[in-house]
């Protein structure tokens, strides 16, 4: 009979499931991370610790809801328009002189309506998720231009005054607590809270098993469509947090925000091990994923590579991180 | 003792596009007694149970589950009304764990927070109870088919179910699991369980069943008690006429070397492997599940790396790197496993058989000639007899059985020198087997070398010339079909198994 072997604290953690990836992910990071600085010590600086920490996090919080949904097996091609449509929202609410808080509740109602639509396209009527959250991009990016009338908004302290749009910037992104940067802390409390509820919870134990077979999931009596629209819920909410971080970042709305961010978020996921075909992965190799993103943008742009090499060197990550994936696996 | 009725279903219907699977069928399980229901492939015996258990809604008809009736039922509802059901095909997350595949749907939490230590005990001990030695964290993908059957099982169990349906439970297990099935099955009956037992294995009925139902074509035909039927009445009740002969074997001479394989190597399952197929002869592989003949057929078709050895066919000797090479050469393999290697679930049965043999369809141009193709296609369903509505609809639709013969079909519709059968007759119903077993003839008459792998002993044994058995990725023994037996078989098959 099989009896419970003893095992010491780091089998035990290794015994998780898309822990293997992860790690591999961050010692990919830390390769990376030690190459840039050789080239170039600046990147060591504590100042250019900071930003990165900072700009990662809008990466992250974007591969969170995205590796959400690929966990499921689909996929959500909305959620870069989403945060598009959000700064865009929020800026122009507030220049109307709507209270900041009420402006991001708003915005998220939107948002998250969007991510119900998707989740019902998806899970209740069986469109294909490449198809359906394509759609809702276009739709998100078309309502993103139109709310302030096809143009980009005024600076949002316009109407609302200079201290309630500081107060706005500083909660989101030019604040500090403990030393580092207020957007770190949110994305960081947001991945606690959603790294819990993957790995701990009943709905993510479901996601998974969605992705990993639908049919059986079914059987065994699990609600197929609730929780594709969970997953879809979560993904925009990201979406809508990190479009209050990009208004914040600019002080105003910008109608080309968070562009192409949806592809951003497959990569941080993939590159950490979340497999697109649904079933693996687990958060902490998206932020891995995240960061290994963010610090070869930030690197390749503290030696001077030009954007177009910077863009085929990310590609080439972004194909090799995957075969190594592939190739691991087929080792198992 | 008679039990309470339980379950009853009274005039059920249930119409597919294009197909009434199931008219006016009434079933009756009472608690207590495990309740065989037999029919051919495509009876609606799976259809019936999953209405049941609450997969299917049905058109017509009213069930009753413990003395409540019920409109109509979904997976959950039937689980908590205490119907558990073991499905034909494996439903498994393979990416989860055991024991998160044991407790998928109904895990248990405290709090908020899933409780994994203690549902990793509950599975521990329901595997325990079955004799099964697996590790509640493994991961499912990464265990063998029967294994994974077992665990399927455990499932089942640890709901505590009332009514508890095993669909086709054995076809995927060893003869040491089925045992330790079948006592479990008996513990159940004896606490009032009431058991459905769905199986195209008739030779294990005779241990633990107590009542028959026989459907045909969708329609209840009669019900009773086991005993009070003999096996022939049974199987003529299930197929409509009587079989006279389960095994027909066919007298050929032995021919000349056709195939010859020498020294194959490929994995921990595959060692040494040499053997030679003649003309007119049918050679059995026996052994027990994972013993390596499923490897092996894989290692000679090129579907896995082959780390050494020599493919010889008429003389001389051909490179298979990947199936198109084997395929061009003149062997093919209809594989086992129908679901994952047989066939493409979502493609029409058309499109399924045409696959492998397109290029025989196909003009210069590389365009189908849908003329040749729908023949193809028509002389694969007649010759096999696939009850099937047309040639345009899905394969995934099929009955599990009919499922199967088009795997056997698609290969048969072009010219090979070998074929190599893993398993055919897995999951098929009684008249289908012999219509199997008469094409092997027909190809043993054509001089067609065949290679039969069948974990069923009477049936190598049956049909067989010649047996080859394996274990543990070795040949262990060959056997003359007219002098063998099953203890000589055995052995062979086990004589690694204290090393293990
Ligand atoms: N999902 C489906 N869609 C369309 N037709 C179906 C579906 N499921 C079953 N059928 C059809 O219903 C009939 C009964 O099938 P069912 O699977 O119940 O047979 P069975 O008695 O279980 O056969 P087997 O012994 O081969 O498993 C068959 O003709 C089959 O083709
Ligand atoms: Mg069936």
């Amino acid at each position: 009979m099989y009896r419970a072997r003893k095992t010491g604290l780091i089998k035990k953690i290794m015994r998780i499931k898309g822990m293997g990836a992860a790690l591999t992910a961050f010692a990919g990071l830390v390769v990376i991370y030690v190459a840039f600085g050789i080239m170039n010590p600046m990147v060591f600086s504590g100042q250019n610790i900071l930003n990165l920490l900072r700009s990662m996090s809008k990466y992250l919080l974007i591969g969170i809801g995205q590796s959400y949904v690929m966990i499921t097996g689909n996929i959500d091609l909305s959620i870069g328009s989403v945060a598009g449509m959000s700064a865009m929202m929020t800026a122009t609410l507030m220049t109307l002189g709507v209270n900041p808080l009420l402006a991001m509740l708003i915005t998220m109602a939107v948002c998250l309506t969007i991510g119900f639509i998707n989740g019902v396209l998806v899970g209740r009527f069986k469109l294909p998720p490449f198809i359906a959250t394509l759609g809702t991009m276009f739709i998100a990016r078309g309502a993103a231009y139109i709310v302030n009338g096809n143009r980009n908004t005024d600076n949002i302290g316009v109407v609302l005054g200079k201290d309630a749009a500081d107060s706005f910037q500083n909660f989101f992104y030019y604040g500090k607590i403990l030393g580092l940067f207020n957007t770190f802390w949110i994305a960081f409390v947001i991945f606690l809270v959603f790294y819990f509820f993957l790995s701990k919870t009943r709905t993510g134990r479901h996601i998974y098993a969605i992705g990993s077979n639908v049919e059986a999931a079914k059987l065994s009596g699990v609600d197929v469509v609730k929780t594709t629209v969970k997953t879809y819920l979560i993904s925009e909410f990201c979406g809508a947090v990190v479009g209050f971080i990009l208004c914040a970042q600019a002080g105003m709305g910008n109608m080309e925000a968070g562009n192409v961010y949806e592809m951003y978020g497959v990569a941080a996921g993939v590159i950490g091990g979340v497999s697109p075909l649904g079933g693996s992965g687990i958060l902490l190799g998206t932020f891995a994923g995240a960061a290994v993103w963010q610090t070869l943008e930030n690197g390749l742009n503290m030696i001077g590579a030009q954007v177009g090499i910077q863009r085929i060197v990310i590609g080439v990550m972004v194909v090799a991180a995957v075969l190594v994936s592939v190739i691991r696996n087929r080792k198992d | 003792m008679m039990g309470e009725v339980i379950v009853s279903m009274e005039h059920i219907s249930k119409s597919f596009p294009g197909v009434r699977a199931l008219d006016d069928v009434s079933f009756e399980l009472r608690s207590g007694e495990v309740m065989a229901l037999l029919g051919e492939n495509g009876a609606g015996k799976s259809t019936l149970m999953k209405i049941l258990s609450g997969v299917y809604e049905k058109d017509g008809g009213t069930i009753r589950i413990m003395g409540r009736e019920y409109e109509n039922l979904n997976p959950k509802q039937a689980l908590d009304a205490g119907v558990a059901i073991i499905h034909q095909e494996l439903n498994m997350c393979k990416d989860l764990n055991v024991s998160e595949n044991m407790f998928l749907g109904r895990e248990h939490i405290n709090g908020i927070v899933l409780d994994n230590a203690e549902m990793e005990n509950t599975a521990r001990k329901y595997l325990d109870e079955l004799g099964v030695d697996i590790d509640p964290l493994e991961t499912v993908g990464s265990l063998p088919v029967s294994k994974q059957q077992m665990i399927e099982i455990a499932k089942a169990l640890s709901v505590n179910a009332k009514i508890l349906i095993m669909d086709e439970p054995t076809s995927a297990l060893s003869s040491r699991e089925i045992k330790e099935l079948f006592s479990i099955i008996q513990r159940l009956k004896s606490q009032g369980c009431g058991i459905v037992y769905i199986s195209h294995r008739l030779e294990e009925l005779a241990h633990i069943t107590d009542r028959v139902t026989i459907m045909r074509d969708g329609r209840y035909i009669t019900s009773g008690d086991f005993d009070s039927f003999t096996m022939d009445e049974i199987i003529a009740n299930m197929v409509g006429r009587e079989i006279k002969e389960k095994f027909p074997r066919i007298k050929c001479t032995r021919g000349k070397k056709v195939f010859e394989v020498r020294g194959l190597n490929a994995g921990r399952s595959v060692r040494d492997v040499s053997f030679s197929l003649h003309e007119g002869e049918i050679v059995g592989f026996a052994g027990l599940m994972g013993a390596g003949r499923t490897e092996t057929t894989r290692a000679i078709f090129g579907v896995d790396k082959k780390e050494s050895g020599t493919i010889i066919l008429d003389d001389k000797e051909v490179r298979i790197e990947n199936p198109m090479d084997a395929i061009r050469a003149g062997i093919v393999l209809a594989p086992e496993d129908r679901k994952k290697d047989g066939l493409c679930t979502k493609l029409t049965i058309r499109e399924n058989v045409a696959l492998p043999n397109l290029d025989m369809i196909c003009g210069r141009d590389g365009v189908i000639n849908r003329k040749k193709e729908t023949q193809m296609c028509e002389e694969a369903i007649r010759n096999l007899s696939i009850k099937t509505p047309g040639i345009d609809i899905d394969a995934g639709s099929l009955s599990g059985g009919n499922q199967q013969k088009v795997v056997v079909g698609k290969w048969l519709a072009r010219k090979s020198r070998v074929v190599i059968f893993d398993e055919p007759t897995r999951g098929i119903d009684v008249g289908a087997k012999v219509e199997i077993y008469h094409i092997m003839n027909r190809l043993k008459e054509q001089g067609i070398a065949v290679m039969f792998i069948s974990s069923e002993m009477p049936e190598v044994m049956g049909i067989a010339d010649r047996i080859i058995v394996m274990c543990d990725g070795r040949i262990t023994g060959e056997l003359d079909a007219e002098t063998a037996t099953q203890n000589e078989i055995l052995k062979y098959a086990t004589q690694f198994e204290s090393r293990l």
